[in-house]
């Protein structure tokens, strides 16, 4: 299990755990289709993480970033 | 629905029990009175939902029952109960759009995919964001809405409008206070409403346009996640990109749409930033016109205004307790803007927006009508004095700090009216310029203020903001003495 | 524009407002409610809500913000065959669950307006991570015609939809549209006059969320 923060730019990742504590943070990330078992691409890291889910991207804070975890 | 979902069997166990515990209630059920499903009741119980958790509290003996029956279910599960049901939806949702879904063909590598890339790119997309805040706001916000269309249509006005008002009122109405409360300098009209329509209507308009086209395309989120990081240091986040780019353009609606930002925190720091730092586009319009002919005066007000706003930024993020929002925001694929879409958008925001505003112009000229029956301005007026004449201005400014707050484009313009006789070096000319941009915008920003952060948050802004203004000025003018810098 | 008898009634409302209402900020007036129905459109932020709410209503629409809050909520009527439809904009929400001011609105319009029907847009592009929201509306026994929007970007990726299968699936009409290129807007108003003819009784109270 890797934070986003670790893996590969460009590849295909499969969400294991949202760490957040935040359970505002938590249902807006699952409305944006990251849950546990959804696939995501990391596109970028600076100057914010962007992430593809699907179709769609999401720009996301590194302190976000770093509580979400694939495999 | 021929496909119910089925949860966890600790969820479906603990629905079931709700639901019949429910029925049971009958009429003494508090949560009768909503319009929704049984299931649909128990799943939101389920996952807390604050609002029915609040009606609950009316009857502890029921909310202790639920309490037990979600207690029970919990610990049949591994994670969190809402995490458990909403993975189940999730996974649901993915198997409908696998079976309904094909893909014929694989995406292409589209032109505004590209466009996408350049936009975020660090590399590219810092330029790309500067070019547009330079042709969007400045250009065409800045020169062609707050210079050009000002001009005409305040000159319709002081032409044609002003000297009908003014003679029709001269002639009904037998009492000169009751004539300057429609008509001459201060009056209703030619005071209230021609500030309205005249000088924040083209601004207001323009900006609309262009935000309007901004957000059609699609880029106003990427220009949020490019300057995330930034804002995080003076305590914001990349949401508030939003209301501080309207800030240039009037501060007034953008302290209105600080109301988007998610924190306590986050609303307060904007809107104290936007009332200390950001000068609006009627005001940066006039100095720009003032300070033209000196460009060092020019870059000094800039950077001196920059400086403080991150410097201010940076010490409230340290102030308020607590720390600056999380950033997460969708970013929608960038599209061609559809011109009806933008107009219908710009029309119904500037229709909204001239009802909000217009009243509080008509109270401003009311205020200022009254300020001046009374002889308070005038006392007001001589307090000023000490103070202008403390930062090295001459003691004819002292109206212009006073009237500047009631009319923005007044007190540069008083300015600049000084200076034409000769009165105003250029240090001095710097210093007036940043104390007023420092000093609050106008009096429909301050109504707004108080309508959206409350009135003690408010004074406690402006009681340091004052203040403030003034110190800078004396800094300023000390710093200039003591280098020997003449502008 | 030639006004209808009823509308012309509603648009003298609208369109002459009185300058001292405006002042002294009065509640926004329900005139526009309840005619031959309502309707309200549902959706998470970025589904083209707004412009289809433009669509189906034009520009002659009540912007009001909600009781007690600043949230903004636009109501507006629209026209199929001889009724008139009164229509509401929720704010966006993303679950029946809310976590901000916004989504609290959306959800107290859905409990508290009686609403015939209520139309889930969602991005054709991203119809699995907005389904869970069209499982919760129909799980609360909301009468409820699912929008797939954005159907021309979706085609342009490539996606090809089957909505008798969802249809099918969901137990719910099912409309593929482009609200920004005027795509699939008749078939949605064929959608709703359907779903309002099919209810005998509208299927919802106008009842009081306790605050």
């Amino acid at each position: 299990m890797n934070a986003l923060s670790k893996v590969k730019i460009g590849q295909v990742q499969t969400v294991a755990k949202l760490g957040t504590q935040e359970t505002t943070v938590r249902r807006k990330l699952m409305a944006m289709g990251i849950t546990p078992g959804s696939s995501l691409i990391v596109e970028q890291r600076f100057p914010s993480y962007i992430v593809k889910v699907g179709y769609t991207r999401a720009a996301l804070d590194r302190e976000i970033a770093a509580t979400i975890f694939v495999n | 629905m021929t496909r119910q979902i089925i949860y966890p069997e600790p969820i479906e166990q603990a629905i079931s029990a709700i639901e019949s515990w429910l029925e049971s209630l009958g009429k003494s059920n508090v949560l009768g009175q909503y319009s929704l499903s049984r299931r649909s009741l128990a799943l939101l119980l389920l996952q807390k939902d604050p609002t029915l958790w609040q009606t609950l509290e009316q009857a502890p003996q029921q909310q202790q029952e639920i309490e037990i029956l979600l207690t029970v279910a919990q610990n049949q599960l591994q994670y969190p109960l809402d995490l458990a049901i909403a993975e189940t939806r999730q996974k649901q949702a993915r198997d409908l759009e696998a079976l309904t879904i094909q893909t014929t063909k694989p995406a292409a590598n589209s032109f505004p995919e590209t466009l996408h890339r350049l936009s975020v790119n660090p590399l590219t997309g810092f330029p790309i964001l500067i070019v547009i805040l330079y042709f969007g706001v400045y250009k065409f916000v800045g020169e062609f809405g707050a210079g050009e269309l000002v001009d005409r249509i305040e000159g319709f006005f002081e032409g044609q409008i002003n000297p009908v008002v003014n003679q029709i009122v001269a002639q009904i109405l037998p009492w000169q206070p009751l004539q300057d409360l429609i008509g001459n300098d201060y009056g209703i009209i030619t005071l209230g409403i021609r500030y309205a329509t005249a000088i924040v209507l083209p601004v207001v308009a323009t900006y609309f346009l262009m935000f309007s086209l901004l957000e059609d395309s699609g880029y106003l989120p990427r220009m949020s996640l490019m300057l995330d990081r930034l804002f995080k240091s003076i305590g914001l986040s990349g949401r508030a990109v939003i209301p501080m780019v309207l800030g240039l353009g009037c501060d007034t609606m953008a302290t209105m749409v600080t109301r988007t930002l998610e924190t306590k925190r986050e609303r307060l720091i904007a809107t104290f930033l936007l009332s200390l730092a950001v000068p609006c586009a009627a005001q940066w319009g006039v100095i720009l016109g003032l300070l033209a002919q000196k460009p060092a005066a020019l870059v000094v007000w800039g950077g001196l205004i920059m400086a403080i706003f991150l410097v201010m930024g940076y010490l409230s993020a340290k102030l308020f307790p607590g720390t600056s929002g999380a950033f997460y925001l969708e970013i929608p694929p960038l599209r061609l803007p559809k011109l009806q879409n933008i107009l219908t958008k710009t029309w119904i925001r500037m229709k909204w927006y001239f009802w909000e505003i217009l009243p509080l112009f008509i109270w401003a000229s009311v205020l200022i009508w009254l300020g001046k029956l009374t002889g308070l301005f005038d006392l007001i007026i001589r307090g000023i004095e000490p103070f202008a004449v403390a930062i090295g201005m001459p003691a004819e400014t002292a109206p212009v700090f006073l009237y500047g707050f009631f009319r923005r484009d007044y007190g540069a313009a008083g300015l600049f009216d000084i200076q034409q006789q000769g009165g105003l070096t250029g240090n001095q000319l710097v210093i007036a310029a940043v104390v007023l941009t420092l000093f609050l915008p106008c009096i429909a920003q301050l109504q707004i203020m108080i309508k959206e952060r409350g009135l003690k948050t408010t004074l406690a802004m402006i009681a340091f903001i004052v203040p403030f203004a003034f110190l800078v000025g004396y800094c300023v003018n000390l710093s200039f003495n003591l280098l020997g810098v003449s502008l | 524009m030639d006004c209808h008898q009823c509308q012309k009634h509603c648009h003298s409302v609208k369109n002459k407002p009185s300058w001292w209402k405006r002042l002294t900020k009065k509640p926004p007036s329900r005139q526009m409610l309840a005619r031959d129905g309502n309707i309200a459109l549902v959706g998470t932020p970025n589904v083209g809500k707004s412009v289809l709410f433009n669509r189906l209503t034009g520009v002659y629409v009540n912007v009001s913000n909600y009781p007690g809050t600043t949230v903004e909520v636009s109501r507006g009527i629209t026209k199929i065959k001889d009724r008139q439809i009164g229509v509401i904009d929720t704010p966006g929400m993303y679950s029946l669950v809310p976590i901000s001011e916004e989504e609290k609105v959306a959800r107290d319009l859905l409990l508290q307006e009686s609403l015939d029907v209520v139309i889930h847009v969602v991005d054709g592009k991203n119809i699995g991570r907005m389904l869970p929201l069209t499982f919760q509306l129909i799980e609360a026994g909301l009468p409820v015609v699912l929008a797939v929007n954005m159907m021309d970007e979706a085609e342009n990726l490539g996606l090809k939809i089957e909505s008798n299968a969802l249809t099918m699936e969901l137990g719910i009409p099912v409309v593929l549209m482009s609200a920004a290129l005027n795509r699939g807007i008749r078939e949605l108003k064929q959608a709703i006059l359907q779903s309002l003819s099919s209810q005998s009784k509208p299927a919802l109270a106008n009842l009081e969320v306790g605050k």
